[in-house]
This record gives C-alpha cells, structure tokens and sequence, in this order.
C-alpha cells in the first residue's frame, strides 16, 4: 500500500517535470524489470487502445498528448519507442511512462525505440541529460538496462502490427519475432536492430538505408508478411512526418509521429491513432504545447541552426 | 543592424558547434582553439554535417576565385566573427594580396585579444616590411586587416575598407555567413549596390537562410526572437529567387544560387563519404530539413573578364 502511494507520488512529481530521487529511480526500474519481463516480443494488446509515435524527450507535449488523448488509466495507451533523445527532458518523460506502465500495466504498452539504446543515447542527449541532471550516469545506467527488458513489438486483437521502425528480411513471420533473445542492447544489424530501424519505400524488395541501420523494405514486401501472418495493417513510428501521420503502399503501412515541433524546430503537427474497440481508425491531430504551459525553464533551451 | 547582444550572440553559436564539429573530426582547423572554447555541450550529427557543409563548399568556391585571380585580389569577410579563414587560406599558400575582416566592435576586440595573445595566429601576420598595428579593437597588418563597423552604415565601412588599404581595383571577393538576414533588406541592398557600384570586378559570396516562408522558417523566426536576435532582413531569403534577385536588381551581372540540400551533394564525394561515417544521422529528414533552408548565394561582376561567371559550386 504504501508503495502505491509512493508511486502515485512520484507520479504527480513527474507529471510536474521534477525528476525524483535516484534511490527512486532504482526501485521503480526494478519493479518495471519485473512487469517487463513477462512481456512477450510481440505483445498482444486488446483495443480499444490508441497507439502513439516518437516522443524524444518532449514533457510538455507528451502532456498535450495526455491532453487530448485522455488520461492514463482511463485511456489505453500503446507508445512505439523513441521517448528519449533529442528533447530537453527525456528524464521526465520516461520515467513518467515506466512509472505508469508499472502503476497500471495493463493499460499502457511501451515497446522500445532505436532511441532506447545505450549507443544512440550518448550522441542523442538522453545521457548528456541524466549527467547534467543527476551529477552521475547511475540512472542513464538503470533506465538503459530496463530498455533491455522493453518488448519489440506489440499485435492489436491479432490483426494490427505496431513496431518502431519496419520489417527485416530475416523476420517472415511472428513466430519468428518471438525467438528473438531481446534482453540486450540494440545490436548493430540482424532482425532486432531492423524491427527498429527500417522505414518503408516505394520500391520492391529490400533497399540499403541510408540511416546506416536497418532496410527499406518495399509494397510486395508488406504483402507478404501481412498476408502469411493474417495482419492488415503495419503500424510504426520512426519516420518524421510533417502532417502527423501518413500511409504508405494505400493503407497497408502506416506512420505515426507523436513529437509535434520535432526538435523545437521542425514545425510540424504531431498524431495519435486512436483504435476502437472495432478496429475503427480515429486520428487526433495534436500541437507542441504552447509556450506558458512549458513553465519557467531554470536554463532556456534552445534548438540549433546554423548561425 | 544594431550592436544588439542577440546578433553578436549567433558569433558564439556558430563558433561553438564549429568548435565541436572540428573536434569530432569534420574538417581539419588548427586555429580555431585558439579563438573558440570547447563547445560545452554535444552538437547533434545534422548540425556537425551542415556545418561541415558550410565551410567546405565556402572553401570550393573560394579557392576557384583565388586560382582565378592568381592570388592577386582581395577578400572582404563582413561580419567575419572568429572565422578563421586567413589563416587556414595562409597555409594553404592561398592567402589573398590583401584580407579584410568586419564585425562589430564587441566582436573584434575579443578576437584581437585572442591574436594578440597566441602567437600561432600572430605569427601568420608577421612580415619583415611591415609592422603589426594593434588597438584595443582593430588590428592592421601588411596582409591581414580586422576593422569595427556596422556594415549597414556604408560610410563607416568605406573608411574602415580605406584605412585597410583595400584597392578598389583589385578583383575583390565579398563574403557573407548568416550576416544579411539580421539587417533590413533595403539597407542590403544598399550595400549591394555600392559595392558592384566601387568594385568593378568583385565577385560576391553569400550563405544564409531560403525557403523561410513555411513552417519550419516561422518556427526559425520564432525561436531566434525568443533569442534576442530579430531577423530583419528576413523578406530577402524567401527563396532562391528574391535571394538572386537583390544582387541582380542591384548592379550585378549574374551569379547563382543554390539550397544547401543541392550544394551538398555536390561536394567532393570522398571527402562526404568520410565525414557521414564519423558519426551515425538517425534520421536524414532533419539535415534534409535543415539544408534546404539554407542557401549558397553567389553573384559577379567581372569588368577586368577574368572568367568569374564559371565560378561555381559543381
């Protein structure tokens, strides 16, 4: 009981923007390492459920998410990856969603990003910030080790396929997906690495993609994972779009971008997929939060250009 | 163009992310520690890439008028902040007969507080005919010269460019980074007009912002205003045309401009090859994004028939 009440406290202070204590943040990964773990690669997730994109580090849109996509539990949440990086609180914004993927687990699905890797994090800001903000890497440390444990994939009743970034040409089937030992960082190819980084291409058959990780993978490509796992829809994030979501080869794969103004620079609009409990496809359109909802920043951050 | 501290603000900026991008390996800069800190914080991978862009393309186009010109000529860097050029150009045995660097006062001093005190730079100016002038913000030497002005002021400058001992004669580069879209564009053009008005044969270099009317421009505008720095001069980068536009309406004889996305892709391929694999882009929108929003602008007037029209980035 009392745990509870201590989770739903450091709730309320993440959803405030304030990180809690680094003893915290050890308690709350183990619990999450123990919720995680159970977790298949490719999670089943019951609709009604609305399905999100990128979020990199964004707080305060993350909480205009919540805003009009309702709240946690009442909403069913399933977030494809990349909720680190890029954005000047990517603390905050993780270790608000673990903190409510352990207070109500059957209600938010989180599944990992390329983001979510101990690599990408040195380059992209996720560590800089944990140094920056707690003095030492310890809880870089504990939430990269919990990205371990973070699912691959999730399936939406059996028929909606939701992953970070695409297919791979070692994965034909689910099942296979399954097999995968994912408890480890992020490897540099093979079928882990291209669940999380490939991005769909008017093409056929499989191209090199130019991010250095991962394919391009074409329409017949999609036909015939779609039709060998009786799925209808491919579902991802991964990709910036400018209008918030975008369909490619007609409606078989689809982009969801959830990180409105990417970078506080991009100006685009950011989506959600609502699913309901039919399957029936609702998109909500969403804007980075306005500036007097941001709060006081004790250091204004500020996007770069070339100046 | 006031002296406002958002404006001399963006010198720190790019002087910075130049810093890290040359610590990380994009570009080799001997002299830049001395004039810039470390960058403390990390530059993402797309902005280490456009700088590289930047400097390298500058570069191509540079070393093409110097060839051109056999050296003999001039190079006039308005709002030069601590572009370490002339030197870089030095050792590449390619310095111009006479170099030119403007900036405001509060830039100038510190840069000739950071020549003065490191030899490495020093040393570059030194010649045996001629003596070395320094004050607290200007610096004068036989052929490197840093000047204050508000280069929107053209009578304040052509005092500077004359204490300078620039020769009017002479073919004469002009080169611009992110400098004209902080000053209002009838003061541009102004200057414009002028220079292709003194400078008979003078070949102009311009890189900045394009395309700024969309989303991703009014967000720029946006976050830049919240920085203090106002982009007045804005109207002028709509897109390649108004940026071709204003030198061509303004005395010039021809020239081009190209977004950096194109520019990009047409610099030396080995070279591009190298610098994309220090360091991972996740995801080649952002550059792409941030690319064509800027722009190599360049623009000639060749009464002495040098050839300046082949100038160009390819």
């Amino acid at each position: 009981m009392s745990d509870m009440s201590d989770l739903d406290r450091q709730i309320e202070q993440l959803q405030r923007c304030e990180v809690i204590k680094e003893s915290e943040v050890k308690a709350l990964c183990a619990k999450a390492r123990e919720i995680l773990v159970e977790e298949g690669n490719v999670q089943a997730v019951d609709a009604p459920v609305t399905v999100c994109g990128d979020i990199h580090g964004q707080f305060y849109d993350l909480k205009e998410l919540f805003k009009v996509g309702g709240k946690v539990p009442e909403t069913n949440y399933l977030f494809m990856g990349d909720f680190v990086d890029r954005g000047f609180y990517s603390v905050e914004t993780f270790l608000l969603l673990l903190a409510l993927k352990v207070r109500y687990p059957d209600r938010i699905t989180l599944i990992r990003g390329n983001h979510e890797s101990r690599q990408i994090t040195q380059v992209y800001g996720f560590y800089d910030e944990c140094l920056r903000k707690y003095g030492s890497i310890t809880v870089w440390r504990y939430c990269t080790e919990i990205f371990d444990y973070l699912s691959l994939s999730a399936i939406v009743d059996g028929k909606i396929f939701c992953v970070h970034g695409g297919l791979s040409p070692s994965i034909t089937s689910l099942d296979q997906i399954r097999q995968i030992d994912r408890k480890q960082e992020v490897p540099h190819d093979g079928p882990m690495c291209d669940l999380l980084w490939s991005d769909p291409e008017d093409m056929q058959g499989w191209g090199v993609s130019p991010r250095g990780a991962g394919y391009l993978f074409g329409s017949d490509v999609v036909n015939t994972f779609c039709q060998e796992n009786e799925v209808d829809l491919i579902c991802r994030a991964h990709q910036l779009v400018m209008e918030g979501y975008k369909w490619h080869f007609g409606e078989m794969v689809l982009t969801v971008w959830s990180a409105p103004n990417y970078c506080y620079r991009c100006g685009n609009v950011a989506a959600i997929l609502e699913l309901d409990e039919n399957l029936k496809r609702d998109f909500t359109i969403f804007e980075a939060a306005p500036q007097e909802s941001r709060g006081i920043p004790s250091k204004k951050p500020q996007p770069d250009y070339f100046l | 163009m006031s002296a406002d501290p958002g404006v001399i603000g963006t010198n720190d900026d790019a002087s910075s992310c130049k810093r890290f991008a040359v610590d990380k390996g994009y570009w080799a800069d001997p002299y830049i520690s001395y004039l810039v800190q470390k960058s403390p914080s990390r530059k993402a991978p797309e902005i280490n890439r456009g700088y590289y862009a930047r400097v390298t393309s500058i570069q191509v186009i540079l070393e093409k008028f110097l060839k051109m010109t056999k050296n003999n000529c001039q190079i006039i860097s308005l709002g030069a902040g601590f572009d370490t050029l002339f030197w870089r150009l030095s050792d590449l045995g390619l310095a111009p007969k006479n170099f030119v660097e403007v900036d405001f006062e509060q830039v100038t001093t510190r840069k000739c507080h950071f020549i003065k005190s490191k030899k490495q730079l020093l040393s570059a100016l030194s010649d045996e005919d001629a003596d070395i002038m320094i004050s607290q913000s200007e610096l004068h030497s036989a052929k490197y010269h840093l000047v204050h002005a508000n280069i929107a002021n053209i009578g304040e400058l052509e005092i500077k460019l004359t204490a300078s001992g620039i020769d009017r004669s002479l073919p004469t580069l002009f080169l611009t980074e992110c400098v004209l879209i902080y000053i209002e564009v009838e003061k541009t053009n102004k200057l414009l007009k002028w220079i292709a008005d003194s400078f008979p044969t003078s070949f102009f270099l311009n890189y900045e912002q394009v395309n700024m009317t969309d989303a991703f421009g009014q967000v720029m505008i946006e976050n830049l205003k919240a920085r203090d720095c106002i982009l007045s001069g804005v109207a002028a980068c709509a897109n390649t045309n108004t940026q071709m536009n204003r030198f061509l309406n303004n005395g010039w004889t021809g020239g081009d401009c190209i977004d950096m996305a194109l520019v990009y892709k047409c610099l030396p391929q080995s070279d591009l090859q190298r610098i994309e694999r220090i360091e991972m882009l996740d995801e080649r929108e952002l550059l792409d994004q941030l690319l064509s929003h800027y722009c190599l602008t360049w623009a000639y007037k060749d009464t002495l028939d040098l050839g300046l029209h082949t100038i160009s980035i390819s």
